[in-house]
């Protein structure tokens, strides 16, 4: 569905400087560097696929979001999304994609909800059964009812981010990108949004690439995980895979029944201890239920429980002590 | 097209939600251009005209762009500079773009300065009162060339706001540059030709070619020799002076929507 081989863009970065004969100067000479926002990246996307797209601000997500929903021009590198080079065939490539870009709204600011979703119709082209029938669905799904008829300015940011993704939803799109979907939004009204994200990719056979900085929307929704960072493409597989190769130590919590003596366990160390509750921490490859047993011998347990490391920190680990390109 | 008168209506529907903001902008824009008339009129009627120019023969020159000029501010005003620098930097230039319709469609769409209307028929009133009062111009075959003049004037000014909006790809803020050439072309092009020093004259014939397009057919029109002594078929270069013009801008258009594709904002 969409393939990428070596897609690299960059930018002309012009630098300025501030006092009076540098601007002079700017203006003789140009005095530029280049800034590599996507350099060197290939994946490639099967239908049906739900892909979160990670990295810190300035990676180079939106460039390469932009580039696969053809807004950008590559500098260099191949891209074929759907059967289509994206920038070459715009009106035939666009009309067979959805796209949300979280902080930009695509209704009419100050027309009804349900009239913009009309506009659409004829933007699109969709089939009036077809309009009316997405309609209903998405209606339902998304509670549309209590705003289609209020103007896209006076919705809440929740009710905005349903709006639009029935807006980029209503003709069928075979790809759906989703740029930061949850962004601003409560517990709630994210958990909605994922629920319908996930039921669209599982009803509709829809390929869904998003981006996110929100890890709870990768952990819930995404089966492959992506990751960049200064342009380059750091990982790309599976999210437990990342979990697994960067997640470092799980923990074992165990609540004591009385007071242990004598505890020693191995393979697993102490790292905090609180009346009758302790936790070990212990290394990825080892076996939880040797822990275990080797506890239940010798102490009576009331209750126990293992935790995986957050993945935000693991990710954060990543960022921070550059673990994939090492 | 059909799109096109959707998205207008759209536009019109999305606009009367705000009516008191609505009728008090065209009131305002009408009394602007009601002034700027009335201290015309009121400088001429001392005068008794201007440069061999009766006053009702320069009410023809003035009306005939205030309309032409107001219809196409109208039409155009997706593409003037500071509403075109609001869709690049909302980013409601990249939603056009990822729609599957005719970009320049979906720009001419995207808003209708309805305020102009005051302007509009302030022109055609001017305009029709002048042409009751010129029986010269009351004749079938120069009437026939009429419809040629307005739409080449509407495309010289239209093609100027398309590469104000161009330009504006490159700034990302609104230049008001441009506005020396619309309204001050607009402006320019109310007056007799005869008025200004020759350097100028020349310079606004045949480099910027609006006396082509409002100055000349007038002359024509209204059965009077040019004192210049140009060509008889001067008069005829209006349609072809729009086009042309229309033309530059619009491949200078592409240039700069293949520069955003490749820069981005």
């Amino acid at each position: 569905m969409i393939q990428v081989e070596n897609l690299c863009k960059h930018f002309e970065i012009r630098h300025r400087h501030k006092n009076s004969w540098a601007v002079l100067r700017n203006f003789l000479k140009r005095d530029s560097s280049t800034l590599k926002a996507v350099d060197d990246i290939s994946f490639s996307i099967q239908k049906g696929e739900m892909v979160g797209y990670l990295g810190p601000n300035g990676a180079g997500k939106s460039t390469t979001l932009k580039m696969l929903t053809g807004l950008l021009v590559p500098t260099s590198g191949r891209l074929e999304v759907n059967g289509f080079v994206p920038w070459q065939s715009r009106q035939k490539y666009v009309a067979q994609i959805g796209a949300v870009f979280g902080q930009r709204s695509s209704l009419w600011w100050d027309l009804p909800t349900i009239e913009s979703l009309e506009l659409l119709q004829h933007i699109y082209k969709i089939p009036t059964a077809r309009f009316s029938s997405n309609l209903e669905m998405f209606k339902k799904l998304l509670d549309l009812d209590e705003f289609l008829q209020s103007p896209a300015r006076s919705l809440s940011l929740g009710q905005r981010m349903r709006a639009d993704l029935c807006a980029a939803l209503m003709h069928d799109p075979a790809i759906l990108f989703l740029d930061e979907p949850t962004i601003g939004l409560d517990v709630v009204a994210k958990q909605r949004i994922r629920e319908f994200i996930q039921q669209i990719n599982q009803d509709r056979g829809t390929t869904i690439i998003l981006t996110t900085h929100d890890m709870a929307d990768v952990q819930k929704l995404c089966t492959r995980a992506m990751m960049i960072d200064h342009g380059k493409l750091l990982f790309d597989g599976a999210l437990s895979d990342l979990q697994n190769r960067f997640g470092g130590q799980r923990r074992l919590i165990v609540d004591f029944e009385e007071p242990p003596t004598q505890l020693k366990l191995a393979n697993a160390t102490i790292i905090s201890q609180e009346a009758l509750r302790i936790t070990f921490a212990f290394a990825r490859e080892t076996r939880v239920a040797e822990l275990i047993s080797a506890l239940t011998r010798d102490h009576a347990i009331r209750d126990l429980r293992v935790e995986e490391p957050e993945i935000e920190a693991t990710i954060r680990a990543i960022y921070e002590g550059n673990l994939l390109s090492a | 097209m059909m799109l096109y008168r959707h998205l207008l209506l759209a536009q019109l529907r999305g606009a009367m939600q705000y009516r008191v903001s609505f009728v008090l902008d065209v009131l305002s824009t009408s009394l602007i251009t009601i002034t700027e008339f009335g201290a015309f009129a009121l400088v001429f009627s001392r005068f008794q005209g201007l440069g061999g120019w009766s006053l009702v023969q320069i009410m023809f020159l003035y009306g005939m762009v205030e309309f032409a000029f107001g219809l196409t501010d109208m039409l155009f005003d997706g593409f003037d500079s500071p509403t075109f620098a609001q869709h690049i930097r909302k980013g409601t230039l990249d939603q056009f773009l990822l729609r599957p319709a005719n970009l320049m469609i979906q720009i001419f769409g995207s808003s209708l300065s309805l305020r102009r209307i005051g302007r509009i028929v302030l022109g055609i009133g001017i305009f029709g009162y002048a042409v009751i009062h010129n029986p010269q111009v009351w004749q079938l075959e120069k009437l026939w060339y009429l419809p040629f003049v307005l739409i080449g004037m509407g495309l010289y000014f239209g093609g100027l706001f398309l590469v104000g909006a161009t330009i504006t790809i490159w700034t990302v803020d609104s230049t008001d540059a441009m506005n020396l050439f619309t309204y001050g072309g607009k402006e320019m092009m109310s007056y007799p030709m005869g008025i200004y020093s020759d350097w100028l004259r020349v310079l606004f014939t045949f480099l910027f070619p609006v006396a082509l397009l409002n100055y000349y057919p007038a002359l024509f029109f209204l059965g009077k020799p040019d004192p210049f002594g140009l060509p008889a078929w001067m008069p005829f270069l209006a349609p072809i002076a729009g086009f042309v013009m229309f033309l530059v801008a619009l491949k200078f258009w592409q240039f700069g929507l293949k520069h955003y594709q490749s820069t981005g904002n």
